[in-house]
């Protein structure tokens, strides 16, 4: 396969999928002209490191990737670094069981801590595997799955399978 | 039921507002990375989309606009609207008396990002049609001083051109007093980038004068032979050369129509006699092809 044909993919591919990478950018950096920036570096970004592309099949697995850095980078360039250890995460507990009568879901997601969100919205939004998940963020799986736990817990969310999570 | 939860996210997550640029923006970032001829498919369903809900809020928003301020806020943050850069009615002078007819319509931009643009047209617009109000009220009463006579103006707009990346409003005023002159201005916004289009800006430099006016002389030559009802001012002896058409002006009348064509805009009387009113010259864009900036606006 020549290079010219990998890269009419990756066009091809950011074409089509554009809106889902916009969206991913603004869960991310919760800006809209800062997520289409975002957007336009990660195309780049794959165009200059499209060697290590090995295999088109992973295209969006990899493209993931390349946006997600980019828009952590972004973040940690703003100086507003987002935590994303358990510390983070336990800083937020607010107590035993608190219970709001209007508990809102979405400002629970925004609330919580980058790596976190991001798990979420690849798994459940963007349908990933999980397996595909801890490729994207170049974790381990069994990382992901309790970030994964650990985020739905904090949504108040309880699987009834847990074979989903 | 936790999975109901999710859904629920899942959907407002899907929901995310997608900004009209993003297409043309991934575009352009896919340009600059040497890929070319993507096919335009999604473009043209998003355009779709959005014509039919210009549509659907459009005609509401007529009716309403003038009459309630709070429903006009109301649905400038409907997101869709916010989106939109439009063009409405803003103020009407309107003049009936003693054979005196005045409408002057001033038209009014929304929904340019840049408010310093759009503030700076919206003031000339209302600024030239103040004026013109101003100086029909001060013809006429200097018109009965004088003994009464008829005089009329009428004053408005038309939107030329309004795809997803270039809005054109022209504006025409008819002053009767007699005879009737016609003069047309129009202008040009790039939606996307924000800005003002001006002639000189399209082109690379000065040398898109000559190439437009050889251009137009042509047309006009081919028009004239073709049909003997057809006269412009040239090539035509008995009139004196500095009142012959020369050149175009530098910031010459323009609009580019939704075709991506340049149209040249002459007033009635500058190029032709009266009974010609204004006339356009579509300019084809072969003949830019070599002066233009870029094939973003004119193709």
């Amino acid at each position: 396969m020549g290079k010219k044909t990998i890269e009419m993919q990756i066009a091809d591919y950011v074409m089509k999928y554009q809106d889902s990478h916009y969206r991913l950018a603004y869960s991310i950096v919760k800006d809209p002209y800062d997520a289409q920036d975002i957007v336009q570096e990660s195309i780049t970004k794959a165009f200059s490191s499209k060697k290590s592309l090995k295999e088109p099949d992973y295209i969006k697995t990899w493209f993931y990737r390349i946006e997600v850095n980019t828009a952590l980078d972004f973040l940690r360039k703003r100086n507003k670094t987002v935590l994303s250890d358990e510390e983070m995460l336990s800083d937020q507990d607010s107590g035993e069981c608190d219970q709001y009568t209007d508990f809102d879901l979405r400002k629970a997601l925004e609330d919580l801590p980058v790596s976190y969100r991001s798990v979420v919205v690849l798994r459940y939004f963007e349908d990933l595997k999980i397996e595909e998940v801890a490729e994207v963020l170049n974790e381990n799986v069994n990382t992901v799955k309790t970030r994964l736990y650990k985020a739905l817990q904090k949504l108040r969310i309880t699987m009834n399978d847990a074979k989903e999570v | 039921m936790g999975n109901q939860k999710l859904d629920q996210l899942k959907k407002e997550y899907m929901d995310t507002p997608i900004p009209q640029e993003l297409d043309f923006l991934v575009r352009k970032t896919l340009k600059e990375n040497g890929v070319y001829s993507i096919p335009n498919k999604k473009a043209f369903r998003r355009l779709g989309a959005i014509a039919a809900s210009i549509a659907i809020v459009f005609g509401i928003f007529i009716v309403e606009i003038n009459s309630s301020p709070a429903f006009a806020k109301s649905m400038s943050e409907v997101p869709v609207v916010g989106n939109l850069v439009k063009v409405l009615t803003f103020r009407e002078y309107t003049v009936k008396d003693e054979g005196c007819d005045a409408e002057i319509k001033v038209p009014q931009v929304q929904g340019l990002k840049d408010k310093k643009l759009e503030n700076s047209i919206n003031e000339k617009y209302l600024k030239e049609g103040k004026e013109l109000y101003q100086g029909f009220t001060a013809d006429m009463e200097e018109l009965k001083k004088n003994g009464g006579g008829h005089m009329g103006i009428s004053s408005g707009y038309e939107v030329k051109t309004d795809t997803d990346r270039i809005l054109s409003i022209g504006r025409y005023t008819v002053n009767t007093v007699g005879s009737s002159s016609t003069q047309m201005k129009y202008d040009t916004i790039d939606k996307k980038k924000q800005v003002l289009l001006t002639l000189p800006s399209l082109f690379k430099d000065d040398q898109y004068i000559k190439v437009i006016s050889d251009n137009i002389k042509k047309q006009m030559r081919e028009q004239m032979k073709k049909d003997k009802d057809v006269t412009y001012w040239l090539d035509d002896p008995e009139i004196d050369p500095s009142e012959q058409f020369n050149q175009i002006k530098k910031d010459q009348s323009f609009y580019i129509n939704k075709d991506g064509k340049l149209i040249i805009s002459f007033d009635k009387y500058d190029v032709a006699p009266g009974c010609m009113g204004v006339v356009e010259f579509t300019i084809p864009t072969d003949v830019l092809s070599n002066i233009l900036v870029g094939n973003e606006y004119i193709h």
